[in-house]
Parts: structure tokens; sequence; C-alpha cells
């Protein structure tokens, strides 16, 4: 198969590649992404609709096939079709969708996609230049390929977990699925690679085997060498931060009205403390830090004693606790320390940055009469600028379009295989 | 066939501006699917992570951070002083041999080395660059500084992780610098077919805010079509009960998750069906979520009585004796024992027992690369393997300038006489 010519409308670089989308939590995103992209992204579902679709928080909290806002967030933009793989002729649809695709995504188990006619073998045969990314919890093969996971058994035994958290509690999971989210990301990447190969390997698809543990143990930062070269496990230190094997000094604070995270004690430790120094100094609550003495102690390199240590943070907690977040880390980037607020969603969703770059998208859902703002653009293009292409969509909703228009179905055709139960 | 199938980027050569975390994952996804990778630094100004640690025997050395050595395998290293006379000059010409241009300085900071978009595609007409710092070209964040510990603070990450009442602890990594390279990989890459198949190539601004903020899961619509804020929970789940993480008596940590009433059926035979199991109020999901209290309870009790301390296998509960014997597993066979039953379960794994995990080794995920100065250290290697081109790890990362010659006098193609007077110019340092 030739590559596709990029379609005049530019609408990202993918504009012109076709994707089928049979994941599930592992998955969706990475197809969602590949999808502000700019490819064709088909959603395919069973009949009843796709698993994930009960899958909450709800719009109003009111549990329906359409309402999920998993879904909403995991499917905007792309098309969705049915059809049954459990019967031989789903199956042979799908494959005549293949013949015409540059890339399927699955999550089936290991060994479990044969009887879906999704393994590559058979997809390779239908279209050699397909590229078949299987997103799995451990991979496709190896001592633990059968075994089951969700989000945070990825992140338990990906290792990530074991660095998030505190003495007190032990290790904690992100809120937003990480192991899932880290999986789909990596999945796009693999998916590109391959792609890419294929244009100079004369057309030649591959199989792509996505392990999500394997993802997790990508976001261990420099766990993994500290292992490695000092023998020291990182564990979660809670508002403060490993330090190459140690628990460094407090990087969060709270402020008047939520919580900064700063660098080492609020950039008071290290070498370009100085300007953080003086501000305290200047506004008369330096505690004593801006005499010679503490200065050179906190500017040099060597670790300050667990004493030295607390009293600093002290110093800057009392420091930040009178301020609002945004006026402390405005004079602290102003005094060149990388501070940040710590934002919740509201707040993301408030904040001027993401504004003032035309971020927010409005989503018609015109099944609902209403619009909803969505996060945009990823990536800003140059030459093949970003487009959303709409709310997620009801299962089949596309099956007319998508059977008539790439395979040629006429209106008694699709009717018939409806009453076969195929679509 | 397999043999005679080039690696994806192979023959494409990248210009690496960029540095810290975010930057040096995306280049080197390249590097180690076949491109030529140079990472363009200085001695006057190194690079962070040459400066942060673990250094090899504790001791600092701008070619003994093990820190900055994973991000960078598979890469060449030159040095040159951007602020020397010649600097913009050079690394102009190195340019002008590259398909692909990848820089995080806080915007504005390559054209003041006369080296933005315009000016390089002026002698690389076709070349594909990427800038990749915190909050984008433009907006009024665009100018501040920060790594990853603090952008996941702005991105929501801290708002979602930690305990219910407790403060926004965040991930314990600087972890936007683990997430928004793959997108940011994804893109430069898709953007690297479409010059493939035109010729054209094109300027990408990249926001690492921008990016993060899609790795939120369903938490931005529930605000904006729900007005409902989440929020941290511990290792509490919305929508599953049991969900959480149990202390096992070798200190070790068990997760476990329900999310289907298959796996509750399961949970319940793995743990002998003790009689709260099966009250009515643990029936359904819906139910069980408002009992997670009592639901971590029983399940935390049951994990410890379960399993053993491998250091201590002779101490029995003082309580003991009167009951019968509690058959007990080391803290891998009660996982083991879970996932038997068709419960999603696992151990929060170490970076030690990542090392020495049986599936990571199967999967072949650390490679080891012999540095010179570092000597065998490991590396991680990209999560997807691809059947007929996979990625090979193909050196550890290069010492400061390494291959300064080979850039200078091959790529560039400098005599020695250059070389050498540039050299003793200081315009490589």
């Amino acid at each position: 198969m030739t590559p596709p010519v990029p379609i005049p409308h530019p609408t990202g670089p993918l504009a012109g590649y076709r994707v089928l989308d049979l994941a599930d939590e592992k998955g969706q995103l990475c197809a969602r992404l590949l999808g502000e992209l700019g490819a064709d992204v088909i959603k395919v579902e069973p009949r009843d609709g796709d698993r994930t679709r009960e899958n909450g928080p709800f719009f109003r909290g009111e549990k329906g096939p359409d309402t999920s806002l998993y879904w909403w967030t995991m499917n905007a933009g792309k098309r969705s079709i049915t059809c049954e793989l459990k019967l031989e002729a789903g199956r042979a649809l799908l494959h005549q969708l293949v013949a015409q695709s540059d890339i399927v995504i699955e999550t089936n188990m290991p060994g479990t996609s044969a009887a879906l006619g999704l393994d590559y073998a058979t997809l390779e045969r239908v279209n050699p230049g397909i590229i078949l990314v299987s997103i799995t919890n451990f991979g496709q093969t190896g001592p633990y390929k059968d075994w089951l996971a969700t989000d945070i058994v990825g992140s338990a035994m990906g290792g990530q977990m074991h660095l998030s958290g505190d003495d007190e509690h032990g290790p904690v999971r992100t809120l937003a699925p990480q192991a899932y989210t880290q999986g789909s990301f990596q999945a796009a990447v693999g998916a590109m690679t391959a792609l890419y190969a294929r244009g100079v390997n004369n057309g030649a698809g591959q199989h792509v085997d996505v392990s999500m543990q394997e993802a997790m143990a990508n976001a261990m930062d420099n766990a993994q060498a500290t292992w490695d070269i000092r023998r020291v496990n990182l564990q979660g230190p809670g508002v403060r931060r490993n330090n190459r094997g140690d628990k460094g000094p407090q990087y969060l604070f709270e402020a008047a009205d939520g919580w900064v995270a700063c660098l080492q004690a609020g950039g008071l430790i290290g070498p370009q403390g100085g300007p953080i120094i003086d501000w305290l100094s200047e506004a008369g609550e330096a505690n004593g830090l801006d005499s010679p003495e503490w200065r050179e102690k906190l500017g040099a390199l060597v670790p300050l004693s667990p004493e030295d240590t607390a009293y600093v943070e002290q110093t800057m907690a009392a420091f930040a606790r009178t301020r609002p977040k945004l006026a402390l880390v405005e004079e602290a980037q102003r005094r060149q320390s990388g501070w940040a607020p710590v934002l919740s969603p509201r707040e993301i969703v408030d904040c001027e940055q993401l504004a003032a770059r035309d971020y927010w998208v409005r989503v018609q859902h015109d099944d609902l009469g209403e619009s909803f703002i969505y996060p945009g653009a990823p990536i800003i293009f140059g030459e093949t600028p970003w487009k959303q292409r709409g709310r997620a969509p009801h299962a089949g909703e596309h099956n007319e379009q998508v059977y008539g228009e790439l395979l040629g179905l006429d209106a008694a055709e699709l009717r018939r295989l409806k009453m076969r139960m195929v679509i | 066939m397999g043999d005679q199938l080039k690696l994806p980027f192979e023959g494409l050569r990248v210009a690496d501006f960029a540095w810290v975390g975010v930057g040096p994952t995306v280049s080197k996804y390249l590097a180690d699917h076949g491109a030529e990778v140079i990472r363009i630094e200085s001695t006057t100004y190194p690079e962070a992570l040459r400066r942060a640690g673990p250094f090899v025997d504790d001791e600092p050395g701008i070619d003994r951070s093990g820190y900055y050595a994973n991000f960078n395998s598979s890469k060449l290293g030159m040095s040159v002083n951007l602020k020397h006379p010649r600097g913009t000059e050079l690394a102009k010409r190195l340019v002008a041999q590259c398909d692909v241009v990848t820089e995080s300085y806080t915007p504005g900071t390559m054209k003041r080395f006369g080296l933005d978009y315009e000016a390089l595609r002026e002698v690389r007409p076709d070349v594909l660059m990427i800038s990749m710092p915190l909050y984008g070209q433009t907006g009024p964040w665009s100018p501040w500084s920060g790594y990853g510990h603090v952008l996941q603070a702005a991105a929501g990450y801290n708002h979602l992780t930690g305990w219910a009442d407790g403060p926004p602890i965040g991930t314990g990594v600087a972890y936007t610098d683990f997430l928004v390279p793959h997108v940011a990989a994804a893109a430069l890459i898709a953007a690297l077919d479409y010059r493939r198949r035109t010729g054209k190539g094109q300027y990408i601004d990249f926001g690492q805010l921008d990016a993060a903020v899609h790795g939120l899961g369903t938490a931005m619509l529930d605000w904006t079509a729900n007005g409902h804020e989440q929020v941290r929970m511990g290792n509490r789940d919305p929508e599953a009960a049991p969900h959480g993480c149990y202390r096992a008596k070798d200190g070790r940590y068990v997760v476990i998750a329900c999310f289907t009433e298959k796996q509750w059926d399961g949970f319940k035979a793995a743990l002998g069906r003790p009689d709260w199991c099966d009250l009515e109020r643990m029936r359904r999901v819906w139910q069980r979520l408002n009992e997670q209290k009592e639901i971590d309870f029983h399940t935390q009790a049951w994990i410890e009585d379960h399993t053993v301390d491998p250091k201590r296998p002779d101490v029995v509960d003082p309580d003991g004796p009167e009951m019968a014997p509690i058959q007990q597993f080391t803290t891998e066979q009660v996982v083991a024992h879970f996932q038997k039953f068709g419960v999603p379960a696992g151990i929060v794994q170490s970076p030690e027992a990542m090392h020495a995990d049986p599936q990571l080794r199967h999967r072949h995920h650390y490679w080891t690369l012999k540095h010179p100065v570092m000597g065998d250290r490991t590396y991680d290697g990209p999560a997807f393997r691809l059947s007929k081109t996979p990625g090979r790890l193909t050196k550890a990362a290069p010492c400061l300038g390494e291959d300064n010659e080979y850039v200078y006098r091959e790529v560039l193609g400098l005599s020695e006489e250059e070389f050498i007077e540039l050299l003793a110019d200081g315009a490589l340092e």
C-alpha cells in the first residue's frame, strides 16, 4: 500500500492516515492522540456499545450509554462503528477495513486476539502494511503475560508508586490513572516509529508490543540510576523531594490560598538562593537567614544539618503562609526562581496562561443541545494546524458513513448485516 | 527479510539543543531507533543533569551522573560555546547538515543566539524544529522557569495525588518530565513523516503544560461539564472497592483492585469467604463504595495474617496458638494467589525489585552499557518492541564533547587547522 498523499486541508501531520481503535482503558488515549495529530480514528464497538461507556463519572451523575465523561474524554473526535468480532461475518468486515487502514490499536490479553481475528499474523495477511499496536499489562510474552492488571497494578509493578507517598502512610497512586496514560502515550510513540519505518522500508508494517508496566518503569525519574549506582531504594518523600537517594528539603509549602511548589525550601537552599534571601530580607521575615554566615551556608553545595534544614523550612513556611500562591510564584519567578502554583482542575481552566494560548475549545454536544469546555491543542504545529473534530460518538453513529464510503455497502446490505446482528 | 530492513530513523541527523528531562527523552527515542543525535552542550554552561546525581562513587563530575546518562543513550556529544563570537556560526553549520532541531530553553533564548526557526530555515529550508519549554512560546507564564517537579503542580498532578485531607504531595518525581516527552515525540515523528512525504519541515511550539493536561483522565471534564472537582483520595478509586494498597509482613505493599463483580467474587474466594464478605451491604459495587473503610480494614488484616517476613519466619502471632494455623505466603505468593483467583493484584516494586523483575528481564527493559568514565550502567529502554525494526541502545551517554572531532571535522567539514584554532580560541567550551 502506498502512503497517503497528505490531504490539502491541513488538520494535522497525520491527515490521510486511518486508525482502527479496538482498545479499552489501556489504549483509547493512544488512539485519541493519533486523532489529535490528524489521523481519521474509527472506534470499533460491539453492537451493544463498548464496555468503557459504563466508566464513570457520568454527566450530571446520570448513568447512560452516552453520558460517561470517561467516554467523552477518551473518544472525542473519533467516529464509531459497531461490528461483532465474535461472528465470522464481523471479522470479515473488520478485515476489509484493515485493508484500508494504517494502524490498528488493541488491548486484548496476550493470546486472545486470534479468536477475534486481531492477531498480527492474520492482519499482516490482510494488509502487509498494517501496523498493529498491542497494549497489554506486561507485554505479549514473559512470565507475567497472563497477569491481570488495572491502573494501580501497573503503577505498583512499574515501580513508580514506590516513589510516591510518604513514610507514614506508604505508597500512593495518582487518582488520574497514570499507568493507562503512560501506556497510551508511549504506545503512540511506538505507533509513529513503526509508521515512519514503514515509509522507509517499502511499506512493511509490523507489530508494536507495548507493556504498561514498562511504560511506568520509564517514569521513575533517577530512581533506576540511583539504585544502579548507589544501591539506594528511593521511596515516597511526601512534601519533600528525593535528593540523590536521601530525603531532600521540603518543596511544597502552604500559601494563604493553597499550595506552592518551590525548589529546595523555596530556593533558599542552593547556589541560586541569594535573590530569595533578599526577598525575605526586604519583607523583614528572613529570620536571620540574610546574615553573611547563613548566606554562605545556604549557598554551599554541602547538605545542611537536619536542625538547620528545619529552621530554613520553618522560615519559608511562615513566609508563604501569609501570601496568595500566585503572588508568591510571580515574585519568585521575577527573582529567577522556578516556582509554580499547585492548581486544581478549576484553577487550570481559569489560569491566564492557557487562556492566553487559546487552549480551551468548546465542543458541541448536539444531542444534548449544549457545549462543554475541553482541553485543546496538545501541540501547536506551524504547517499542519490542529483541529478539534467534535464530541465522542454514539455506538455505531457512523456505520452508514464508514461502511458506505469505505466498503461501498448500500442501505440494503447494511440492513442485512443489522438483521444478522453483525453491526 | 527482517535483517534487510532499515532502522526507522537511519540516515536522519538531529541537532539536540534541549536539556534536562523532556528534550533528551524525545531525542533518545530517535537515537535508540537509528538516528544520529548530536547533543550540543557547553563546558561553560553545563547541562543541569550533569550536575545532578547520582554520581558514580558519590564523586560529582561532569561525566559521572547517572541521571544524565539514562536519558542520553545512543547519542553523540559535541560542545560549543554559543556565547563565543563564532558559536552561532558553528551551530548553524551543524544545523545545515541536520533534519531535526530540538530545544527546550525558555522562549527567546534561541533567538538571542541567532538560532530561531527563521534563522535556521535559511540554512536548512526543510528543517523540522521543536521547542519544548514548560509553558510554550506564548502567554504570560512563558518566561517562567522550572522543572518537572513544579510543572506537575501547575498541571494538576499534585492536586490529584496524596491522602484525602492531606497535602498535595504529588508523585514524588519530576513527573511531567516523564510524561510529556512521549506526546512531543509522537508529534515530532508524525511531523517527520509529513516531511518525508511532502518535503516540508515546520516549527512545532510544544508547551509542556498544554500536553500534561491531556493526561488528567476525566478530571477536566468532570469540572467543566459537572462542576465537580476531583481531589486526591489516597489509593481509593471512585468506581472500585476494594481498591487499595496493603502492607505485607515483610514491609512491602500489595495492591488489589476489584472493578467488576467477577473480580469481587474472585477476591472473596481468594480470602476463603470470610463472613464479612457476604454481608448484604457488600453485595454490589455501589454498596461496597460506602464500606471502603471496613473493606480496607479486613483486607489489611488478611494480608498481614497471611504473609511472612522471610527474615523472621519463626515469629508466630501471639494470638495464634488457640486458632487454626493460618497458611502463610511470601508477598510474591500472595499476589500470585490473588491472580489465580482472577483478581488484579501486584507488589509495589522498589527500584531494586524492578532490576530483578523476571518480566522486565524477559523483555530486556534494562540495558547495560559501558561508559568510559562510569563503567557498566543500566539504562531504560523503550516500553514498546517493534517486531521488525526493534530499537537498540547502541552506546552509553556521551562524555561532554566526546565526539567533537567527528562532528567538527566530518559533519561540518572543518580542516584540522581550523578545528585546532577553534579549540585554542575557546569556541568549544
